[in-house]
């Protein structure tokens, strides 16, 4: 029970909160961005069952306008750390509605999960400050929601292509890449239609990475750091090959970083700094001394 | 160290347990639709060696006389290639819903060649054993005189 509880420094959450605030507003530029050109021309809305649920109305350029405004004000509270229970329900109402609508078009990516239940577990937690080491099993519960949901990302991913294929292993031989490539052409994959045994190895590479993801939930340290730069890898290749990011994913990463260690570090080295600067100081002081006795 | 108290952590835990379990369910038997609890089934498929390999786009005439490939991106004529292929059955039945198509360019972009005539074309790519064989075979699925 208290796997789901582990107790972590403040100083993380006040991180997530500014740097997971702050890249929603990027989000709502660069990724999920046609949410307001959505309520413009509803003609294509198909709602998501969430939407259907919830009974949201359709788009319109006035909901959509007001949920833009009032998304990047509360962003903006929330990545101060000021107000972090009301901005921080508020962005997740708000983002979570965002992303239904510019996903209700017929076309749903699966990069959100981590960065939506981010937003939804950060209010739990109480006001929260940069350098704040107390150890806080509320703060460990929100840290590993949304752990568990970046990993989930990677394992769920390799149960679809089980159960894509009627439960069988045939993904990782298939053609997948290649058809991946030749629809979405660029230099990159092109060069590589040519070695399909190339594509196949990091197909394979693949979904026995996203098969032991779980693990990296159990590793510590510097184990933990390798497991994160191989999934960081494995998005810089499909970057390279496929151009998908994931980048929503990619920043809930930092779920796993120890932030907390920030502040300290700039502590120790500015006082490093000072302890070195002073001894400089008195150096100079005796050599002059010297200087002037001679 | 603070701690949680027992009712609190007996609901964190259920929270948990329930996501994981909607994660699960999502997995085995949902669709998209139970986004954000859904399959992660972007490709997922298993392509097998000798498939075909069809690739959506929109080739418009221009009032400049030059035939161009319509960008299908939300900056471009503001409609997404993936829009265009989940309804691209529609648009067969129905081309005049190639109409948004070319007031979306000409609302997005008023400075640039306007689009006159529009073809949905499927490029299909043939695989043999597993490699791309010959260059893409074009069929014009539907063909739309853009009115204004």
């Amino acid at each position: 029970m208290s796997w789901f509880t582990p107790a972590i420094a403040m100083a993380r959450i006040a991180w997530l909160r500014t740097i997971l605030y702050l890249f929603v507003i990027l989000d709502m530029h660069a990724f999920v961005r046609d949410t307001r050109d959505k309520g413009e021309h509803p003609g294509l809305y198909e709602p998501l069952l969430l939407a259907r649920i919830l009974d949201l109305p359709r788009p319109s350029v006035a909901n959509t306008t007001v949920l833009y405004v009032v998304l990047i004000v509360a962003c903006l509270i929330g990545a101060t750390n000021h107000f972090p229970r009301i901005a921080g329900w508020v962005v997740a109402a708000a983002f979570t509605w965002w992303v239904l609508i510019g996903m209700s078009d017929g076309k749903v990516d699966h990069d959100h999960l981590a960065l939506v239940i981010a937003l939804w577990v950060l209010p739990t937690v109480g006001r929260a400050r940069y350098g704040d080491q107390t150890r806080s099993e509320a703060a460990g519960w929100a840290i590993r929601c949304i752990q568990i949901c970046v990993i989930a990302t990677y394992f769920l991913s390799a149960v679809a292509k089980l159960r894509s294929a009627g439960w069988a292993l045939t993904w990782p031989g298939s053609a997948v890449l290649t058809w991946a490539i030749v629809r979405r052409p660029h230099p990159v994959g092109e060069w590589l239609l040519h070695y399909p045994w190339i594509l196949h190895v990091m197909q394979w590479v693949g979904i026995v990475g996203e098969f032991l993801s779980p693990v990296i939930l159990w590793l510590r340290g510097r184990w933990q750091l390798f497991g994160a730069l191989f999934f960081i890898g494995f998005h810089a290749a499909n970057t390279a090959i496929l151009l998908i990011h994931f980048l929503p994913t990619v920043v809930c990463w930092l779920a796993f970083a120890p932030l907390e260690r920030i502040v300290p570090w700039f502590r120790s080295r500015r006082s490093d700094r000072d302890a070195r600067e002073a001894e400089d100081q008195a150096e100079h002081g005796r050599q002059a001394e010297q200087q002037a006795g001679a | 160290m603070v701690r949680v108290g027992r009712l609190g952590r007996t609901v964190r835990v259920l929270v948990a347990v329930a996501g994981i379990g909607l994660l699960i369910n999502g997995s085995v038997r949902a669709t998209d639709d139970a986004w954000p609890f859904g399959p992660m089934s972007q490709y997922a498929m298993s392509v097998p060696d000798d498939a075909k390999i069809d690739y959506t786009r929109i080739s418009a005439q221009t009032d400049a006389g030059t035939t161009v490939d319509v960008p299908l991106n939300i900056e471009g004529a503001g409609v997404a290639r993936a829009e265009i292929e989940a309804r691209s059955g529609e648009i067969v039945k129905d081309p005049s819903l190639l109409q948004q198509v070319a007031d979306g360019w000409a609302r997005k972009h008023p400075d640039q060649p306007k689009y006159v005539k529009l073809e949905l074309i499927r490029d299909t790519t043939q695989l043999v054993k597993g490699r791309v064989e010959g260059p893409p075979a074009s069929q014009v699925l539907a063909t739309w005189t853009v009115t204004r």
